[in-house]
């Protein structure tokens, strides 16, 4: 009698937990913004769904923790796994790992370094880093051409360096000017990392500002270091008017600074966009149906004239 | 002067094992290396001549780069704040690794009742908490974030004071813990747009304000109260401090709330010059605000050190960087040679220690 119970409690679990979906996913850092939003694009995405169970988990920026979890998620039988790898070199492992257990597997916001040789179930969601750097760079070069500034000098400020969107979105400065498609002459002064800190980025402004050169323009890599320069030079009595900041992300943070007519230029990345791209992409390869390889959510240019389009987006 | 930087727990110090206080040192230290700059300057071809602490161009009413002196104390104020709490906690013999993590979690926390009502006549984005938590006076938020600290403080003190375990495990395991309040709190989106008011308190060169103006205090209270003998006392000796009739255990719980209660004030001031808080601020803070107190002379090994060799270890902190952008040193190379800085800096420290003892 007690058998027939357990035995009847055992199937009951199986086959709701058959019923459902269920995607494993592991996020590179749960205390950044950008992924945040990513990862809650995901999370309400599977909300909104019937039969859809997401089970995140934070790889606090630990490789070996990564392939651990995904190494789990294959143990515990998920119908597909989404990584946002912490390392994007790291990830033959991962790939590896997926393959061999047969489980689908969506890389997501950062592109594997095996993304050109992934087998069939495998996918991979961003957006194109080539765009973003660009978009930001020639429309700070269109506003100094329009001002007049030229030569221009520029300081760049670019995010952690072991990261490829920090890598990338700087080669695009230098690809834009190099393929001249910039408008004016660009002098660079000085590049240094402020690893996409506000506050580091405050410092370096500051020290910058104490060599007492003139220039025209900031290009940041990302939004929360365009703030903390304009921070630091607003605190050194620059008028915002005078300097041309540029970021990336259009955070509301950097929306509201755009508003006060600090900031020029940003470039929206549709986090939420990727991580939606990213579950379905995961359910459909899990049901066997065929995706596109490379997913790219385009990146859009965010300037005071259509701001009022972002403001609840990010 | 010279008899204040020794933790000797009562003990006289004997002026002929030391030539001169340990602070001089570290001020020895920092002209040399503010040298350093001041001579790559000259010499990098690309540096076209510029000086790193003098004003060349006329910029400035004086004779110094105005500018540069602001930004060196600037950027090492918030850490060095952290630095005065991690200074009486290694003179007291033990150590305190959650103050980065504390750093974070305060700034969520204080910030979430700093928060402005409108945003350019919209609605706060990032409101945490309803309306009444909107344009609160700033003394709130401070307390609040100050409640925090004394909160965490005293659990990190009474966990080694009472079970015994080694600071180290007892805060490693707050350095974790208080992570995961940072990203708990908001799951990890971050809280923006201050009131007016909170966003004073750290504006300017406020920062640089609060972290001489607390130096001050705690300066006076370790050497001119029992509070400061008891610290040098049990970082000495514990056994014979505990023998003198100090009660240890009390004491130790009293050192730990004071370091939490200065990160969490680091944090009000982080949060407010940065006009947000997000989960992953403060990372690193500890072992810089230690490297800067080690550097500053403080012993590891607890009962020797003192707020004004803290002070310089932070000026020294504060030279370095700006002299590394000063020189355009390229990015890559920077945190090495950060490292091999502060590892120089306390074998050096170590060699002067040891010379000085074979000389008594």
């Amino acid at each position: 009698m007690k058998k027939t119970f357990i035995a009847a409690g055992v199937a009951s679990l199986l086959s709701t937990s058959a019923m459902a979906e269920t995607i494993g996913v592991s996020m590179a850092l749960f205390d950044d913004n950008f992924l945040t939003v990513l990862r809650n694009g995901i999370q309400e995405q599977a909300d909104a769904m019937d039969g859809v169970e997401v089970q995140i988990e934070d790889a606090q920026n630990d490789v070996a923790r990564q392939l651990d979890q995904i190494n789990n998620f294959v143990a515990s039988g998920v119908d597909a796994i989404i990584v946002n790898p912490v390392d994007t070199s790291a990830t033959e492992a991962m790939t590896a790992a997926a393959e061999a257990a047969g489980v689908p597997l969506v890389y997501v916001n950062r592109q594997p370094i095996n993304v050109d040789t992934l087998p069939d179930n495998q996918a991979f969601v961003a957006s194109n880093e080539e765009e973003s750097g660009t978009l930001e760079t020639i429309e700070i070069c269109d506003i100094l051409a329009e001002q007049g500034t030229d030569p221009a000098k520029i300081y760049v400020m670019m995010g952690e360096l072991s990261n490829q969107a920090a890598v990338q979105r700087t080669q695009d400065i230098d690809d834009v000017i190099a393929a001249g498609n910039c408008k004016v002459e660009i002098q660079e002064i000085d590049r240094q990392t402020a690893n996409w800190s506000r506050d580091q980025a405050q410092n370096l402004m500051t020290n910058w500002l104490s060599s007492g050169e003139e220039f025209h323009a900031v290009i940041a890599n990302n939004d929360e270091m365009a703030i903390g320069a304009i921070q630091a030079m607003k605190a050194a009595g620059i008028s915002m008017d005078d300097v041309v900041v540029g970021g990336i992300d259009a955070t509301q943070d950097a929306l509201a600074a755009m508003a006060a007519g600090d900031l020029d230029v940003t470039v929206f990345q549709n986090a939420a966009g990727q991580g939606g791209g990213a579950l379905d992409a995961a359910l459909k390869l899990s049901k066997g149906e065929d995706v596109d390889q490379k997913v790219y959510i385009p990146f859009e240019l965010v300037t005071p004239d259509n701001m009022a389009d972002y403001t609840s987006k990010n | 002067m010279a008899d204040t930087t020794q933790g000797t727990g009562g003990l006289i110090y004997d002026k002929s094992k030391r030539a001169w206080p340990n602070e001089i040192n570290i001020f020895i230290a920092l002209i040399l290396i503010i040298g350093v700059f001041e001579a790559l300057g000259q010499i990098l071809p690309y540096m076209q001549g510029q000086s790193f602490l003098f004003d060349t161009s006329g910029r400035f009413d004086s004779i110094f780069n105005e500018a540069r002196l602001k930004i060196v104390i600037l950027q090492v104020a918030i850490i060095g704040i952290i630095a005065l709490g991690s200074t009486q906690v290694i003179i007291s013999g033990g150590i305190d690794l959650s103050a980065g993590p504390l750093v974070g979690a305060a700034a969520m926390i204080v910030m979430s009742f700093a928060q402005t009502e409108l945003v350019n006549g919209n609605p706060n984005p990032k409101a945490v908490f309803g309306l009444w938590a909107m344009d609160l006076p700033v003394i709130v938020p401070v307390l609040v974030g100050l409640a925090f600290g004394a909160l965490i403080g005293a659990i990190n003190g009474s966990l080694i004071a009472y079970t015994g375990i080694p600071p180290f495990i007892a805060t490693l395991g707050m350095f974790l813990f208080a992570r995961g309040i940072s990203r708990w709190w908001t799951e990890g989106q971050p809280v923006s747009f201050p009131t007016e008011g909170f966003a004073a308190l750290g504006s300017g060169m406020m920062p640089v304000f609060w972290f001489l103006a607390l130096a001050v205090l705690f300066h006076v209270l370790l050497r001119y109260t029992l509070y400061g003998k008891r610290t040098y006392a049990i970082g000495s000796n514990e056994d014979a401090a505990r023998m003198s009739g100090i009660n240890v255990k009390r004491h130790k719980v009293l050192v730990y709330m004071i370091a939490a209660m200065l990160a969490a004030f680091a944090a009000v001031v982080l949060s407010s010059k940065n006009l947000t808080a997000q989960a992953g601020m403060g990372q690193f803070y500890e072992l810089y605000a230690i490297a800067m107190a080690v550097i500053g002379g403080v012993s590891l090994t607890g009962g020797r050190g003192s707020i004004p060799g803290t002070v310089l270890g932070a000026m020294v902190f504060g030279v370095i960087q700006s002299g590394f952008t000063y020189v355009k040193l390229d990015a890559y190379y920077q945190l090495m040679a950060m490292g091999m800085i502060i590892v120089g800096a306390v074998v050096l420290d170590k060699w002067r220690q040891q010379r000085g003892a074979k000389m008594g």
